[in-house]
């Protein structure tokens, strides 16, 4: 089907493009990496692609990991990424498939209240959510990550979902409820199952969102205890001016970076897909 | 059963599934950026009892302030820089891995994808490090060409460092739009191809003729999502590479109002930042929108 390129030097050029560009890509963690295993003095006195020398620092990882409490940091992002994720999960598949399925006054108007607030900046609730966190005590908690991140994923979760329940047939639920289940039972029991893909999809994606995210996490965090990955990582940048520790700093970065890395491998096609349905707007 | 418990059941299920939804949403979202209108009329540091209604006065203060219109410009630079760098990039990549039948186009799709599943944070750092005077890599590697040391202070230029913040930007969002013009392409029938190739239309000819008219439609939803984050987003790798210095030149709308909001307790002024951005996207919007309209084919 696809005739593809004829001329072999054209051909020669374009892969030499595609190339560099997975190596401006693939270089820069491989050197996470590398750079993760030595030691201060290795930094100044060698060039930054030089390998590390013997013995290797492993021991980077164990000191972030206990030194700069980046075990706490990773439970902490692990607690706050599921909880919002599973949050925003049920409230916006429940929401979802009323919009989808049933009729009632306003429905169509709610529809397009979530669907525009995509279109709102989110700078602009960041200094009224500080202060309604605060006056909440949800400052500097998990809960309060959780339940800011939650909403956040709600628009983005109901626009995928609601087309996503109306693909299904309708006959499934009527058949459920002939059957005698409860409105909550065909929920639960039929349509929840049935549109695993979609629901797939949508965690995923919002989990890589939630465990990068920096800004509102520095907002409504600032106890060391409760601080989340990238928060800690950029407190630790900026301290790296008065103290350097480079190898410890791409040790922190790899902490960071693996889960999602490994999300991404196991969830490629997800992802792609997750991309693709929050875009045809 | 009778009708009116039936209609009481399905109206307490609607209600129980639509309500707890609703409430999150409008006091997590709705509320705080409603607040964050509301806020920025007033002169407020952040005690409750000291909240001064001043009406327009932080938008006319705006006025004479030059770092906002830096901000601002700064905004508009990223914005021009990213649409152009991204969508230039982002679609020979599209076309490259879908119309000319590389051996490798999975695998490197799956590579340029990477850096969007890692958070914005870590790019900055990773960046700084490039640009890290004493031990970075872009010094190190300039001074195999020369005799002497390279040191150039890469993010400390008083003017135009922010093009120094580009190829971080550009850099982390090929990935995501490239998949979004894979997609559209991948829409386009085949027999278009098929036929332009019987005529035998060139690779560069069909490009222009059946590629770019197509997938239009997905190139207008890509800039205008660019523009979107870059005015509402951008500020987090400005802030973590910068922090908007040195002497506020690398300030954007975003980093300027954290900046005012968190640091110095500005916080009615950094709210009528906010208000700025709002105002600024959906003008974009509109603009834009027209700009690119009378572009668009619809595919059969």
């Amino acid at each position: 089907m696809n005739a593809g390129l004829k001329n072999p030097v054209v051909k020669a050029i374009f892969y030499a493009f595609l190339i560099v560009w997975g190596i401006s890509v693939i270089y820069p963690l491989l050197w996470t990496l590398l750079d993760a295993l030595k030691n201060n003095e290795q930094f100044f006195r060698n060039k930054p692609w030089s390998l590390p020398e013997f013995p290797l620092l492993w021991s980077n990882f164990s000191y972030v990991w206990s030194k700069y409490n980046f075990g706490t940091y990773f439970v902490n992002s692990m607690i706050v990424t599921v909880g919002s994720t599973g949050l925003g999960l049920l409230l916006s598949a429940t929401t979802s498939y009323v919009l989808a399925r049933y009729k009632f006054r306003g429905s169509n108007s709610l529809y397009l209240l979530y669907i525009s607030s995509m279109m709102i900046p989110f700078v602009l609730a960041l200094i009224p959510l500080f202060f309604l966190m605060n006056s909440m005590h949800l400052i500097n908690t998990k809960i309060g990550l959780i339940v800011v991140y939650a909403s956040s994923v709600l628009a983005f979760g109901i626009f995928v979902l609601v087309g996503f329940f109306r693909a299904l047939p309708k006959e499934l639920e009527e058949a459920s409820i002939v059957d005698g289940a409860s409105y909550y039972g065909t929920f639960f029991r039929v349509m929840l199952p049935l549109s695993q893909p979609g629901l797939i999809t949508i965690a995923i994606v919002n989990v890589l969102n939630i465990w990068n995210e920096y800004i509102v996490g520095t907002i409504l965090v600032n106890d060391p205890t409760q601080y989340t990955l990238p928060v800690e990582i950029g407190v630790m940048q900026a301290e790296m001016q008065y103290r350097t520790e480079w190898g410890p700093l791409f040790a922190a970065l790899l902490v960071t970076i693996v889960p999602v890395l490994l999300v991404y491998i196991f969830f490629q096609r997800q992802i792609a897909n997750g991309i693709t349905a929050g875009a045809v707007k | 059963m009778n009708s009116g418990t039936a209609r009481w059941q399905r109206n307490v299920f609607i209600a129980s599934f639509i309500i707890p939804t609703l409430v999150f949403f409008v006091v997590f979202t709705i509320y705080p950026v409603l607040q964050g209108l509301y806020y920025s009329f007033y002169d407020w540091s952040g005690m409750s009892n000291k909240k001064k209604f001043i009406g327009f006065d932080n938008f006319k203060e705006m006025f004479h302030d030059p770092i906002i219109w830096r901000a601002i410009g700064n905004d508009y630079f990223l914005v021009a820089g990213k649409v152009i760098g991204i969508m230039v990039i982002a679609t020979f990549f599209a076309v490259a891995l879908t119309r000319f039948g590389f051996k490798l186009a999975g695998f490197f799709r799956s590579i340029f994808f990477i850096p969007n599943v890692i958070s914005v944070v870590v790019i900055g750092v990773l960046w700084n490090f490039i640009y890290n005077p004493q031990i970075g890599f872009l010094n190190a590697f300039l001074s195999l060409f020369t005799k002497e040391q390279v040191t150039i202070t890469w993010l400390g230029f008083t003017e135009h460092t922010i093009w120094m913040l580009l190829p971080p930007a550009i850099w982390a969002g090929i990935g995501f739009y490239m998949i979004l013009l894979i997609a559209a392409i991948q829409n386009v029938p085949a027999s278009y191809y098929e036929a332009a190739s019987i005529e035998g239309a060139s690779q560069w000819k069909q490009f222009r003729n059946i590629t770019m008219p197509l997938v239009w439609e997905q190139i207008k939803v890509s800039i205008l999502n660019i523009m979107m984050t870059t005015l509402n987003g951008s500020f987090v790798i400005v802030w973590i590479m910068t922090e908007g210095g040195p002497d506020n030149s690398t300030q954007v709308m975003g980093s300027y109002l954290y900046q005012m909001a968190f640091r110095q307790y500005h916080f009615g002024y950094g709210a009528s930042i906010g208000f700025v951005i709002l105002v600024l996207s959906l003008i974009t919007t509109i603009i834009l929108q027209r700009l690119m309209r009378h572009e668009a084919v619809e595919m059969s």
